[in-house]
């Protein structure tokens, strides 16, 4: 897990962000990723297509390891978007998951 | 398709990123008139150095001194008169007749651009590292560990164990430190006759004492405070079920072990060649830098009004970037509408110091050359990790024959996730040269493809219309 | 020691007869392009696949119908020869009309071709289906599409395994294969042909000429037509997605490995081996069309191939007239026909028999002399 610094330059604001449906309050200035290391931890993040546990490796949009679904869209690289409140984050999610059933629009 | 048949819009110039290089560019080109377009992937200008410097989240003692100067620029560029997008992904990029064609996705849509020059500022990535179960949650990269702490203030909850070769590996521990939570060790890589170099190089060594003496006064506080350092080590594993829990290491021949909850590693950047690649242009391999870099004349220009700058042409730093970002301003000013005697002076001096710079980097780049090669790695090293198939799987298929990285790709799927070969495209390189003994520039990298970032299929389809170039 | 034969290619064609070849005893040199050459071995959709072949000449579908059909056992053995999984699959498959007016036409086509062949009346099974019907194979069909024409001969598998499964084969009977060995010029020598390369030479009692594009330029200079051109064909992969039991469509197919291949264009650009954003946004406009589903799913690569086409699109197997021994082998169906190449094409080539077995598929078809 990652913690806060205990002082920091300035107190930011909060956001609501639902983690697998549960509420937590996050940085404003996170990404989805960082919230996620910071609130849930690297254990249990995500699962890869093998079946292994993955978690975010570079933090800078090139690893494609924080792949996390973000308000229903899955596979989102969680590194790169911003928190948002009401945001809603889904974790351990294997890859990719609409299947036919969702939609014949 | 959406039914508005927009045609695309116009730039005259635009530049892809918003780190120190593109800062520098669109800042120059701003205060010559000329008002660039910037796209950057970020929502919030500084790049990967700069990050979140607007709203700093950690105390300027701990992130260093050097992120002020971050904030100067960042100043600047925002009172600049500079069409700047964040969040935009620059997913398409392609020459068209003597300029070029751009897709950018904002918010979910997509929408082409057309720029007539094109200054390039994407950056650079930290050097792949696989070792043995690199691929554990609880193994990062230094550089991820930067991105937590610029970004949210973050650190880890324990203390963190760091790894691998190079500046940023001290600076890291060093504001770990400052911030008072220290690694419990760092295990350097560097073999140690690298570290007498400087010695042996007195010149280059003070045209980089600047950086020679911050990394020491860096190494000296974190051993006075208790930080192992260990050195002399030649193989690495990570180990744990689901999380790292251990991490194994051979120093001078004797397997040590170490309970480990998270490791920090980092050897090192090289250039995000993606979209280079993708462009077309040529690349070749840098002995000392150890990766490929776009080949540029000496205006950094790397084909007609196309300029390259900052570390994703060349790992040279962030001063190096800025210097880079203003000398292609200059360019493309030049190129507009000529420069003025004092514009002329600002190029030239600005020459002379990346010249002076640049030599102290070579001093850097033959102390930190990445360690542990690839090929010397066990054979269940995962290489690409998207496709999750190791050394030995890369091995086998060059025994059926693929004796090129593009056939490599096809044999394995080895870059053909959603990384898209950012993480194996180089090591694969690298082991093909091995394994044929032919150099890296004779084996070449594999095919970029587009898109260059992230794009949904919905993204795609619904995107305003593109000109159909056929009609 | 001198070989039987060379090959100038090591796409999928020429690797299959390599491997039909060295089956049969015989000593075979590969000759291989650069690793950045054209390679529709490298591009295509992996399709096994009936539906549409022979419209206008019903021996090239009964062709179709025979590789096919040998394809279970052509894949079983390479399996076991080479330990490689091929993700081979023949569990029919749909070729979609997105709407009745193409529905019609398609209809028509296959009987027209019927009504010409026999053995296709009895052999080539297919039936229309609309979106009702079609959606147990097709889970997630979209509303705006109209059915499709569904066969059970047409599968699926991995272009790129197979490649690689005909190069490891190939290597374990012994064939020498040369990498990044471009062949300058083909020539006769006294006793067999000489393949000039850039460095040396290589010398066989007969030679065949499985070039691809390459076959414009060197299968001339031994009598041989290789009368082909490129034409384009753009592509798009998905990210992995959960396996669902869709048939494969030439338009789009889920692969062994869950992405969506998307593809079916068909572009006359010369030689340019580039993707276009106009036809990347046909194509992913088409298959949210098909598939709805996918709309937040990623693209990961878009590619394009260079389909190896002859005049009226049916392959073309030659025996030289001038210079007996040296062969021509071009088709746009590498993939469908591999299990033929190596089996029924090595077979006439080693007998010396294509100008009498496979005669309508001579370059002379296209060379008929104007009537009076």
């Amino acid at each position: 897990m990652f913690r806060r610094l205990p002082e920091t330059a300035s107190d930011s604001a909060e956001v609501t962000l639902w983690v697998d449906g549960e509420p937590r309050q996050v940085g404003a200035t996170l990404s989805v990723a960082a919230a996620l290391l910071q609130q849930h931890g690297w254990a249990e993040y995500r699962l890869h297509h093998d079946g292994t546990p993955r978690a975010p490796l570079c933090m800078m949009g090139v690893c494609h390891d924080c792949l996390i679904t973000i308000d229903g869209e899955p596979n989102r690289q969680g590194c790169l978007v911003i928190v948002k409140d009401g945001m809603r984050i889904e974790t351990q999610m294997p890859a990719a998951q609409p299947t036919p059933g969702a939609s014949t629009g | 398709m959406s039914e508005n048949s927009t045609s695309s819009q116009v730039a005259e110039v635009a530049i892809i990123g918003a780190g120190p290089s593109g800062l520098a560019a669109a800042t120059r080109l701003a205060k010559a008139g000329l008002k660039p377009v910037v796209f950057d992937l970020n929502a919030a200008p500084g790049g990967q150095v700069y990050r979140q410097v607007e709203s700093p989240q950690a105390d300027l003692r701990v992130t260093g001194i050097d992120y002020r100067l971050g904030q100067r620029v960042v100043e600047a560029f925002r009172r600049a008169r500079v069409d700047y997008r964040p969040d935009s992904r620059v997913w398409w990029v392609q020459r068209v007749d003597a300029g070029f064609e751009l897709g950018v996705l904002h918010e979910g849509r997509s929408a082409v651009w057309r720029a007539r020059r094109l200054i390039l500022c994407h950056g650079a990535m930290e050097r792949p590292f696989p070792f043995p179960g690199w691929q554990l949650p609880g193994v990062m990269t230094a550089g991820a560990a930067q991105v937590l702490l610029k970004q949210g203030g973050l650190l880890p909850e324990d203390a963190p164990i760091l790894v691998g070769s190079g500046p940023l590996i001290y600076l890291l521990g060093w504001q770990y430190l400052q911030a008072g939570r220290p690694p419990t060790c760092i295990l350097d890589l560097t073999p140690r006759h690298q570290w007498r170099l400087p010695l042996r190089q007195p010149v280059k060594a003070w045209h980089a004492r600047g950086y020679l003496f911050k990394g020491l006064k860096m190494m000296l506080a974190l051993k006075r405070a208790g930080v192992a350092i260990e050195r002399d080590i030649d193989a690495l594993e990570a180990i744990g079920d689901k999380v790292l829990e251990q991490i194994r290491y051979r120093q001078r021949g004797h397997w040590k072990q170490r309970p480990a909850s998270l490791l920090l590693s980092h050897v090192g950047v090289v250039p995000e060649t993606h979209l280079t690649r993708s462009l077309g242009l040529t690349h070749r391999w840098h002995a000392e830098q150890q990766s490929f870099l776009p080949v540029r004349d000496d205006t950094l220009s790397a084909d007609e009004n196309l300029w390259v700058v900052g570390d994703g042409a060349a790992i040279g730093g962030a001063v190096n970037a800025m210097r880079e970002g203003t000398l292609s301003a200059l360019e493309v000013i030049a190129s507009h509408h000529g420069l003025t005697k004092e514009e002329r002076d600002e190029r030239d001096g600005l020459r002379r110091e990346r010249a002076r710079d640049l030599c102290a980097r070579q001093l850097l780049d033959a102390m930190f050359l990445p360690p542990l090669n690839i090929d010397a790695m066990p054979e269940e090293t995962i290489i690409c990790r998207c496709e999750a198939l190791t050394r030995g799987d890369l091995d086998q298929a060059i025994s059926d024959g693929a004796e090129g990285p593009n056939q490599l790709k096809a044999f394995t799927r080895c870059g053909m996730g959603p990384c898209q070969g950012r993480q194996c495209s180089l090591n694969a390189t690298l082991l093909l040269s091995r394994r044929l003994a032919q150099t890296p520039d004779q084996i070449g990298q594999w095919q970029i493809r587009p898109p260059v970032q992230t794009i949904t299929l919905g993204e795609l389809a619904t995107s305003s219309m593109v000109e159909n170039r056929a009609t | 020691m001198r070989q039987d034969f060379f090959i100038v290619g090591g796409g999928v064609v020429g690797m299959a007869i390599a491997y039909g070849l060295a089956r049969a005893g015989q000593g075979v040199t590969v000759l291989d392009a650069n690793d950045t050459a054209f390679r529709a071995s490298r591009g295509n959709a992996g399709l096994t696949w009936v539906q549409g072949k022979g419209v206008g000449m019903p021996s090239y579908a009964e062709m179709s119908l025979d590789s096919v059909q040998a394809w279970p056992s052509f894949a079983l053995e390479l399996q076991q020869r080479t330990g490689l999984e091929l993700e081979y699959e023949r569990r029919g498959g749909v070729d979609l009309c997105l709407d009745e007016e193409e529905a019609h036409a398609r209809r028509t086509e296959y009987r027209e071709l019927q009504a010409q062949s026999e053995r296709l009346r009895r052999d080539f099974h297919w039936e229309y289906l609309d979106r009702e019907q079609l959606l147990p194979f097709l889970p997630g069909l979209g509303k705006r599409v109209a059915g499709g024409t569904w066969s059970p001969h047409d599968g699926h598998c991995n272009p790129l395994y197979l490649l690689r499964a005909l190069h490891a084969a190939c290597r374990r009977l012994g064939v020498d294969i040369r990498q990044a060995t471009p062949v300058e010029n083909l020539a006769r020598t006294e006793s067999g042909f000489r393949a000039t390369l850039r460095e040396g030479h290589v010398e066989a009692e007969r030679c065949i000429v499985a070039a691809g594009l390459g076959a414009k330029r060197l299968a001339p200079q031994l009598g041989l037509s290789g009368d082909v051109f490129p034409l384009r064909g753009q592509m798009l992969i998905t990210e992995r997605m959960p396996r669902v039991e869709q048939l494969p469509t030439p338009q789009i197919r889920q692969t062994a490995t869950g992405g969506y291949l998307i593809g079916d264009t068909h572009e006359r650009v010369g030689h340019d081996k580039g993707v276009t954003l106009p036809m990347l946004q046909t194509l992913a406009d088409k298959a949210v069309r098909i598939f709805p589903f996918l709309r937040s799913t990623r693209l990961v690569r878009a590619w394009a191939a260079l389909r190896v086409m002859t005049p009226d699109g049916y392959p073309l197997y030659e025996r030289s007239m001038t210079h007996p021994g040296a062969y021509n082998v071009n088709c746009h169906s590498g993939i469908t026909l591999a299990a033929f190449h190596a089996d029924g094409l090595a077979q006439a080539i080693l007998n010396d028999r294509i100008h009498t077995h496979f005669s309508q598929f001579s370059g002379a078809r296209f060379h008929v002399p104007s009537t009076p």
